[in-house]
């Protein structure tokens, strides 16, 4: 029996606002990042990384599909556009509002935001860096959703790919740049007699990351 | 616009910026308590450590970097070389101060520090220098005792 055209089409209209929801999803991680910072921690496992994962779920939706075929349950995607033109236009302004409101200047008035809540917090006492992080973060949203999307193999292991090389790029990029911040943290800890040898350890284990993780491995097998 | 070059720049800002604009706060700090008679060392070698903050995190990316990046033995490594550039490189140079200190001090009769006379400079400098000995000496007894108290 063929598929009713109906269904092709809300279907396409689905598959279609993925990149769109993937947009929503990276905009509330950023804002996760300020509302979970503990400090100068922040929680893996928590919102963030709750929306990061499904982000990049719907980054990665048409290539985890095929999984169903190994399952065997035919998941033949519909082809072609959305030839109900209510349907067209209603994907068409849900993509534009995302793309044009939210990512182009909802989440820029939202860093600016962020920026404003790192100063009161600094004047409260409280740590001013998880807002001024989270700020940076929405600033970067559309390159990230870019490099996001550079790391999506297209293959049924598309979802694991990409993040897999999200966490090469935390653990070799963004790490040893904290490491410096380690040091400007310990420095200030130190200036005002706090701990600061955890810090120096901090900074050593955020340059030596990936050496852990086969420490760990190692320990492990 | 990308967050890592935010986060970059952001760590670039502080470290190499405001860091050494606060060096001179910590210095005007550590002179402030020195002049009523309170301890001042964290202020002074917190003002050195400011100006110098790139120069220690290239030192820490330097113990990092003793082993390949996939060795399990990374950390570990990073940390012994830590330990050792601390002990080894640091404390012996402490020991030169101290020694200049007590100098000072004996000859002076003033003390730089409120608790330290000539003779803590000099026990200080003798202990800075013979640091690796006493790790050796402990270890020594350690071995000594392996067999047990028989």
């Amino acid at each position: 029996m063929q598929t009713p055209q109906l269904l092709n089409d809300i279907i396409n209209v689905l598959l279609l606002l993925a990149p769109a929801a993937a947009v929503i999803c990276l905009v509330l991680g950023g804002i996760s990042l300020r509302r979970e910072g503990g400090g100068i921690t922040f929680v893996l496992g928590g919102g963030f990384s709750k929306w990061m994962f499904w982000c990049v779920v719907f980054l990665t939706l048409q290539p985890l599909l095929t999984w169903f075929s190994s399952f065997g349950v035919g998941v033949p995607l519909p082809g072609g556009g959305i030839n109900a033109s209510w349907l067209a236009s209603f994907e068409s302004d849900i993509t534009s509002f995302v793309n044009n409101f939210i990512l182009g200047k909802l989440v820029t008035t939202l860093a600016a935001y962020f920026v404003l809540r790192a100063i009161l917090d600094a004047a409260a006492g409280d740590a001013f860096l998880p807002s001024v992080v989270a700020a940076l973060f929405l600033l970067g949203a559309q390159t990230t959703l870019n490099l996001l999307s550079s790391w999506n193999t297209g293959t049924q292991y598309a979802t694991v790919d990409v993040l897999d090389s999200a966490w090469t790029y935390l653990a070799t990029t963004v790490m040893p740049i904290a490491a410096g911040l380690a040091i400007v943290g310990a420095i200030f800890n130190f200036v005002a007699q706090r701990p600061m040898m955890r810090l120096v350890a901090v900074a050593l284990a955020l340059l030596s990351v990936s050496g852990i993780w086969y420490l760990v491995v190692a320990m492990a097998s | 616009m990308s967050f890592y070059n935010g986060f970059l720049n952001f760590t670039n800002w502080s470290g190499n910026v405001i860091l050494p604009t606060l060096a001179g706060l910590f210095f005007a700090l550590g002179i402030l308590r020195f002049s009523k008679g309170y301890p001042y060392s964290h202020a002074l070698y917190g003002g050195m450590m400011a100006l110098a903050a790139s120069g220690l995190l290239r030192a820490l990316e330097h113990f990092a970097a003793q082993r390949a990046w996939n060795d399990p033995d990374v950390y570990w490594i990073s940390i012994v070389s830590f330990v050792d550039w601390v002990t080894n490189v640091l404390m012996p140079v402490y020991a030169a101060v101290e020694v200049t200190a007590g100098g000072l001090a004996l000859a002076t009769d003033q003390r730089f520090q409120h608790t330290g006379g000539w003779m803590r400079h000099f026990m200080t400098a003798g202990l800075c220098l013979l640091l690796s000995g006493f790790a050796r000496l402990a270890e020594y007894f350690v071995q000594q005792g392996v067999g047990g108290v028989t």
